[in-house]
């Protein structure tokens, strides 16, 4: 069905080149030194995330109408070595396309929101190139089909989210708070091209359908096992768990909520939050070549789950707990996957996508329903704690708040046993070296203020 | 008159001459800056006129010259050093140009570029430390005290001139080794980096990214070690240039000055590169030429971002927050656009290259490659967090706009089309990369004893 394969080929193509196509029409402006205009802006937006919705369904039909279980793009080699092999490839599927059109169609929302929202706000321009590498890395990672293209658009994801938490970035907790997201970003980067590394050590490429086979999502063929899987199945994980906030890396999400509400929406309520999820969704017959593996993500969700229940149920800001409800949903996708109901997870994602940003973009306004609601009953509405919470010991209640409070001591632990040690001795090394030069310059040792490290005090 | 036929790589090297030597005489810095930029102009045109011909005339018909010759490592990184030094000048504020600025930059353009074409061992010896002594001068021209820098360099050029003088002929493993470690102070492999940050603080930060971006020690390596040297100082240097990667990456990440900040930056890079020599696998080697590339045209950039605020705001700390966003969006879009191509970011030109020398290091093993990745994850950390203190926070009020000037706009827009475009070259670079560390593999396997990976 050449017609078919040209088709679906064009409207494939269509879906990411519309962002790219948005990114260069920004960077041309930028290149010019022009300053566009919020309408002109506004409708780039919408139009760009027609096109590429338009397309994603059209594919979708075609492929339904055909009975095309799932269609690969290649774009063919971009690098080819005889040690090494870098390929840009997409693949329309029912996980793929099921994603992108999630993307699209929340993006839009956010879009149209954001134009009203943000209405002559100073950083509009800002937020809407930001948001166009945020559409075009959601895009490119949820049609990748092989882990050279999922890194980028992972990447861009991970930028676009650290640059939105510091949006207000005149306040100084909004850039502090986007550094910390943004390490934990780098720690599964860094976890996420190792897994890559190793796909290409053990297939001598980066392609999924060589851990899959040609079948299409989720099936796969049950071939792969071995200590090498494992070890990537591990790596995968704790990429997964850094963009997802779970345990132990749920202390950045509230953080993260630092950005403005539609970027919070988009991003932690729906999509970034989500693409741990769909890592794990991508490659899971790598979870199948271990029992222990599958386990592991399990107790890894169920842990995250109980623990953002916890820490939610004492948030007392909206976004907070919307965050830590979020959280918990996914905590439990996490778990669904792990135990093998790999459809059950991906609609659990979808309609929990979509519930969670109409939460987001409600939420400026929830005072005012609420007022609304008081207003109407003639009272406050009544908060019944669950029987189980009135059954445990005082003792253990006042701990449990302590640790829900403290978002479980997470923070704590990363900054106590990491985050100062290292900074600790690197500040030594750098004592070391500014009185070694000082010695071989002969002179009395002349710390400017500036290069004081983090560790000195002034 | 055909391109083929124009003498490229004889105006390549002597415009820097003569310009040098034109502007030494000017008394006007503002006339100096003129001149300078002009030959300047005149150095890019040829090095692109050069690189050009190398790729569309045959190898054989390329120009050769007996000492000077731009073959296939000499010919794509002459445009890279040009705009290197392109960068510098467009970079350097007016209050801080003179006319012996603008004569060694013309200087370090003609000792580069010479050394990165040079045929001969004992030219490129002889270049390297002329390359060497031109920040003496600049510390000099500044009042500055050079002893700390002297402290590295006099040991380096005696390792240099006695390595040299003894490897030729019979190269005793003993002479070949003091060459390497020569070569290590020049690249400030740990422990002999204390010159490094030392420069950036000291000496002008024009004549200091002069001095460490060329990397003209990844040539000497190419040229006169990998063929000689044995494995196991191969792999015991490239085991050093991974811990300079490392703990350079993590010095980066807690210093609270600008340079400082930048200073070990580009050794983490750096060293990145020499690692990737010394495991003198083809992949690696390939990696090591690609990195090359785009490490000096990221950091040139991120170089300029931070010459252009100092020159308005004097010192950059980055213990607080200053808000310089507002005032200079285009350096806060350079300074993060090209600090993250510097470590690979995809869609940028260090992607390609990050990758393949990750990659390629995993064939030595997995460690390698996890140690290259929590080096480039620091790198990446350092490079946020400096632009979180630089351009986040409460905006300060200015009497008199301090936007980016239309020369400073030049830069920029050069900055982001080397870093954004120059990646879409990288298949048909990796190639040609490739092709060429196959041949210096080949030239390492020819020498009795020394078969190669």
């Amino acid at each position: 069905m050449p017609a078919t394969d040209s088709l679906l080929t064009t409207l494939g193509l269509l879906v990411v080149a519309a962002p790219a196509l948005l990114l260069a029409v920004f960077f041309t402006a930028f290149l010019l030194n022009h300053r566009m205009q919020e309408e002109t802006i506004g409708r780039l937006i919408q139009g760009t995330i027609s096109v590429s919705l338009l397309a994603a369904l059209g594919a979708a039909g075609v492929m339904l109408a055909r009975g095309v279980p799932q269609f690969v793009i290649e774009l063919g080699d971009w690098v080819i070595t005889p040690d090494y092999h870098l390929k840009f490839q997409f693949i329309l599927d029912l996980l793929s396309l099921s994603y992108s059109i999630l993307t699209l169609v929340l993006c839009a929302t956010i879009g149209a929101f954001s134009t009203r929202y943000l209405h002559r706000e100073r950083g509009y321009n800002r937020f809407f190139v930001i948001f166009a590498v945020f559409l075009m890395g959601m895009v490119t990672a949820a049609l990748s089909d092989t882990v050279e293209t999922l890194f980028a658009g992972w990447e861009m994801v991970g930028l676009s989210s650290v640059l939105l938490i510091a949006f207000f970035q005149e306040r100084p907790a909004p850039p502090r708070n986007g550094l910390r997201v943004w390490i934990v970003y780098r720690v599964c980067d860094a976890a996420l091209m190792l897994a890559a590394i190793m796909m290409h050590e053990i297939n001598g490429a980066g392609d999924f359908d060589h851990i899959t086979g040609r079948h299409a999502w989720p099936e796969h063929d049950p071939l792969l096992i071995g200590p090498h899987f494992a070890l990537l199945g591990v790596l995968f994980i704790i990429a997964a768990a850094g963009k997802s906030a779970l345990v132990p890396f749920s202390g950045w999400l509230p953080r993260a909520m630092e950005g403005p509400t539609p970027s919070s929406a988009v991003f932690y309520g729906a999509l970034s939050v989500h693409l741990g999820v769909f890592l794990l969704l991508r490659i899971s017959p790598v979870l199948d070549s271990a029992p222990w593996l599958s386990v592991l993500v399990v107790l890894l969700g169920l842990a995250t789950a109980a623990f953002a229940y916890l820490a939610g149920r004492v948030q007392t800001d909206i976004k907070s707990a919307l965050a830590f409800a979020s959280l918990t949903q996914v905590g439990i996708i996490i778990a669904e996957i792990g135990l093998g109901f790999r459809y059950l997870a991906l609609v659990h994602l979808l309609g929990h996508a979509c519930l969670r940003t109409l939460q987001f973009i409600r939420a400026p306004s929830l005072l005012h329903d609420h007022h609304q609601l008081e207003d109407a009953i003639g009272t406050r509405p009544r908060e019944e704690r669950a029987q189980w919470e009135q059954r445990l010991p005082a003792a253990f209640q006042r701990a449990l708040y302590r640790f829900s409070l403290e978002r479980g001591y997470l923070d704590t632990i990363l900054d106590r046993f990491i985050a100062r040690p290292f900074v600790a001795l690197f500040s030594w090394f750098d004592g070391l070296e500014t009185r070694w030069a000082a010695m071989l310059e002969g002179g009395r040792e002349n710390k400017p203020e500036a290069a004081r490290t983090v560790n000195d005090r002034p | 008159m055909t391109a083929g036929s124009f003498p490229w790589l004889e105006l390549t090297l002597l415009a820097p001459l003569l310009g040098a030597g034109v502007t030494a005489f000017i008394k006007t810095p503002a006339a100096a800056a003129r001149w300078a930029f002009g030959f300047i102009l005149a150095v890019s045109a040829g090095a692109l006129g050069t690189a050009v011909e190398f790729l569309t005339a045959d190898a054989a018909a390329v120009s050769s010259h007996g000492t000077f010759k731009a073959d296939e490592i000499a010919a794509p990184m002459l445009p890279v050093l040009a705009v290197l030094h392109l960068l510098t000048l467009l970079g350097t504020s007016k209050s801080r140009m003179t006319p012996s600025f603008c004569a060694r930059l013309l200087l370090s353009a003609f000792a580069t570029m010479a050394a990165v074409t040079s045929q001969s061992g004992s030219v490129l010896i002889a270049l390297m430390i002329a390359a060497a002594l031109l920040p003496v001068w600049d510390l000099k021209s500044r009042g500055r005290r050079a002893r700390g820098f002297l402290f590295y360099v006099v040991p380096f050029i005696g390792l240099l001139l006695i390595g040299w003088t003894f490897s030729e002929g019979a190269r005793p493993v003993w002479a070949v080794g003091l060459l390497l470690l020569a070569l290590k102070l020049c690249g400030g492999i740990v422990p002999l980096h204390g010159w490094l940050p030392t420069l950036f603080q000291r000496a002008s930060f024009g004549a200091a990214m002069l001095f460490v971006l060329p990397l003209i020690e990844v040539v000497a390596s190419l040229r006169l070690l990998l063929p000689h040297a044995p494995e196991w100082m191969l792999d015991a240097v490239s085991i050093a240039c991974l811990v300079t990667a490392v703990y350079a990456a993590g010095m980066a990440v807690v210093q609270n000055d600008a340079r400082r900040f930048y200073a070990f930056l580009a050794l983490s890079q750096t060293s990145m590169v020499m690692f990737a020599v010394m495991l003198h696998t083809p992949t690696s080697i390939t990696a090591a030429l690609c990195l090359w590339i785009s490490i000096i045209l990221a950091l040139a950039g991120l170089g300029y971002s931070i010459r252009a605020l100092e020159s308005r705001f004097g010192s950059l700390s980055l213990r607080e927050h200053h808000g310089y966003y507002e005032q200079a969006p285009g350096l806060a879009v350079i300074f993060l656009v090209a600090g993250l191509a510097s470590v690979g970011f995809p869609g940028t030109i260090g992607f390609v290259p990050m990758e393949l020398l990750i990659s390629g290091s995993a064939q030595h093993g997995l460690g390698f490659s996890v140690t290259l990745a929590v080096a480039a994850m620091l790198n990446g950390i350092a490079i946020l967090r400096a632009y979180f203190s630089i351009f986040t926070g409460r905006r300060p009020t200015t009497s008199v706009s301090l936007r980016e000037t239309r020369t400073e706009r030049g830069g920029i827009i050069l900055i982001a089309l080397a870093v954004f475009f120059g990646g879409w070259f990288s298949p048909r670079v990796v190639e040609s990369r490739h092709r060429v560390a196959d041949r210096l593999l080949e030239a390492r396997g020819a020498v009795p004893g020394k078969a190669g990976h």
